[in-house]
């Protein structure tokens, strides 16, 4: 059962390819695959532990004001896991500079607390949690690295396409981003449709 | 920045800087609320007030009570909350003042809370040291510019519905080339100010 | 109106915590954060100005000159050699590039040299006016004479003018603002008899 609610999010119910939820840090931060893994890292620890304090709290948590501590709960994270990330990954944190605080809004956070960890057990939002988290992740890498690929010739800075590749630099300004999520999205409608037939 | 002037203010939130299109602030109801052009200006002119309100009202929290009590560190949290509860004040005002206001808003207010595009504004607007009156203004004009762009871009949309688009690409995938197009063009403005 | 104060208290009671927590995460990254901020912008100033050995502030009067009159300069070091004499001048300016303000490093010494550019933080484009951050960039200021502004050529670096990035002028343009401000508070420090010991 717990495992279930892991791999859902991890493939069935990803959130960007399936949910296209958390678009904004999606778009924005994939520049390169190790912003996209650090970006997707950090949404993922405030998931998990935003989830569990619900999870934890929602007998405490009257349901007329659930939004507003979920809010509460979910900035204060932030705002940890951003002070973590400043004091020890200082690079990390000035590449996805001003995501990081918007990590409050990706609307992935907000509705797994509302449709998951207000209604489940700790361990199964845990799961929900880390499930969701590294759904997004593996999406923002993806993402990531087609346009690294493309844009730069490198992925994780290692080049893969040989000097005399000259990049498309368009993969890596803001059109790119959406051109590569859109391409993305009708290779696995593809799929869909071969494996639904 | 600090001594940016307005106009260079107004012309680069608009189109060199715009939300939507070169920072992905917004993106949620930019995919989301574009397939009608009506509801697209609905969802704008929601934004655009509601924006103009937290990007003012930010400064003051930001200026003269996080400052002021050395508690920056609680600028992320203050600001979502203040975003929220102006979000629900506007909506009661609305609801008691003016009815047909709140019609052509009101099913809009509730998304705006989630909408990144108010809280990166907010954020922004500190980064860059700006004194009020420059605030006040870049709240105004970068909301225009989310507005103009969500509603270029239902125009669009409302034609693509009846077009003959190849069947993996249907819906998003090919909405979202079309907002790579509408970038592209958007980065001619590049070098503007 | 019983309900009304009790979902008030809980929520208070959340919001406190809340803040509490963020108060001790703070309290502890709080000095690692500075450090690390220090630690770069030490590490700057010496990669800038090599000849010295120890770096000092500019103080009183003189940095409220400097930071008033000669914008967009926000701090100016001095740089003492070996021996404790002084050996050059260093400047930390704010201009405005194309994705907003970034940190520009410059060092001059006596000889009225530039002796190095560091870009810091910045939010340019990856690809295009990120790569103001390369040595292949910065270099060029490196060597350049303070006796004159250094001017910027689309085409071939030539005399006192460094080569543009390809496709970011405005971060070009914007970063030898930075430098030949400093070169301008320079020749302020030398004709007012210099500052330091």
């Amino acid at each position: 059962m717990n495992i279930k609610n892991f791999t859902n999010g991890l493939i069935k119910e990803n959130p960007i390819f399936v949910q296209l939820l958390g678009m904004c840090p999606t778009l924005a931060v994939t520049t390169s695959a190790v912003n996209g893994i650090g970006m997707g890292l950090a949404t993922t620890a405030v998931l998990i532990s935003s989830n569990a304090v619900i999870s934890i709290l929602r007998k405490f948590i009257p349901a007329k004001v659930r939004i507003p501590a979920f809010v509460v709960i979910i900035a204060s994270f932030v705002t940890i896991v951003g002070m973590l990330m400043e004091a020890f990954t200082p690079s990390l944190f000035t590449a996805l500079g001003l995501f990081i605080p918007l990590i409050v809004v990706n609307c992935i956070i907000l509705a797994r607390a509302e449709s998951f960890a207000y209604k489940n057990g700790l361990v199964a939002s845990l799961m929900d949690g880390a499930g969701m988290g590294l759904g997004f992740t593996l999406g923002l890498f993806v993402l990531g690295s087609v346009r690294e690929l493309f844009g730069n010739g490198t992925i994780f800075d290692v080049s893969l396409l040989g000097a005399n590749y000259k990049p498309a630099l368009i993969m890596i300004l803001p059109p790119g981003a959406f051109l590569a999520l859109g391409i993305l999205l009708a290779l696995y409608n593809v799929v869909q449709i071969k494996s639904s037939k | 920045m600090e001594n940016a002037s307005i106009f260079v203010i107004m012309v680069s939130a608009v189109l060199v800087n715009n939300f939507v299109l070169s920072r992905f602030l917004g993106i949620c109801p930019f995919l989301g609320v574009s397939k009608q052009v009506e509801t697209a200006f609905g969802m704008g002119m929601a934004v655009t007030f509601v924006m103009t309100m937290a990007g003012t009202l930010t400064y003051f929290v930001h200026h003269y009570i996080l400052v002021k009590l050395g508690l920056e560190f609680l600028q992320t949290a203050a600001f979502i909350l203040v975003i929220a509860s102006l979000v629900q004040f506007v909506e009661i005002v609305l609801q008691k003042m003016s009815p047909t206001l709140y019609q052509a808003l009101g099913v809009f207010l509730p998304l705006i809370t989630t909408n990144c595009a108010v809280l990166g504004l907010a954020l922004l607007n500190i980064q860059y040291d700006f004194g009020l009156i420059q605030t006040i203004v870049h709240s105004f004009f970068a909301a225009i510019g989310f507005s103009m762009a969500i509603v270029l871009f239902a125009g669009i949309r409302e034609k693509l519905e009846i077009s003959d688009v190849p069947l993996p690409f249907k819906g998003f995938p090919i909405a979202l080339i079309t907002a790579s197009l509408m970038s592209i063009a958007f980065l001619g403005f590049t070098g503007l100010v | 109106m019983k309900d009304i104060f009790k979902t008030g208290l809980i929520l208070l009671i959340i919001s406190v915590i809340a803040a509490m927590s963020l108060a001790l995460t703070n309290e502890v990254t709080k000095d690692k954060i500075i450090e690390q901020r220090a630690m770069a912008n030490e590490l700057a100033k010496m990669q800038v100005l090599p000849e010295a050995t120890r770096f000092e502030d500019v103080t009183g009067e003189m940095a409220t000159e400097i930071i008033e009159n000669y914008a967009p300069i926000v701090e100016a070091y001095i740089g003492y050699g070996s021996s404790d004499e002084i050996v050059g001048y260093v400047f930390k300016s704010k201009p405005t590039g194309f994705g907003g303000p970034m940190d520009v490093v410059t060092g001059i010494n006596l000889n009225s040299e530039v002796t190095g550019l560091r870009v810091g933080s910045h939010q340019e484009t990856p690809g295009l006016g990120a790569k103001g951050t390369d040595a292949a960039y910065y270099e060029q200021y490196a060597g350049k004479s303070a006796a004159e502004l250094i001017g910027v050529s689309k085409t071939a670096a030539s005399g006192n003018d460094i080569q543009a990035i390809t496709g970011a002028t405005i971060t070009s343009d914007a970063i030898t603002v930075g430098a030949n401000a400093s070169i301008d508070a320079f020749h302020m420090i030398i004709e007012q008899g210099g500052v330091g010991n």
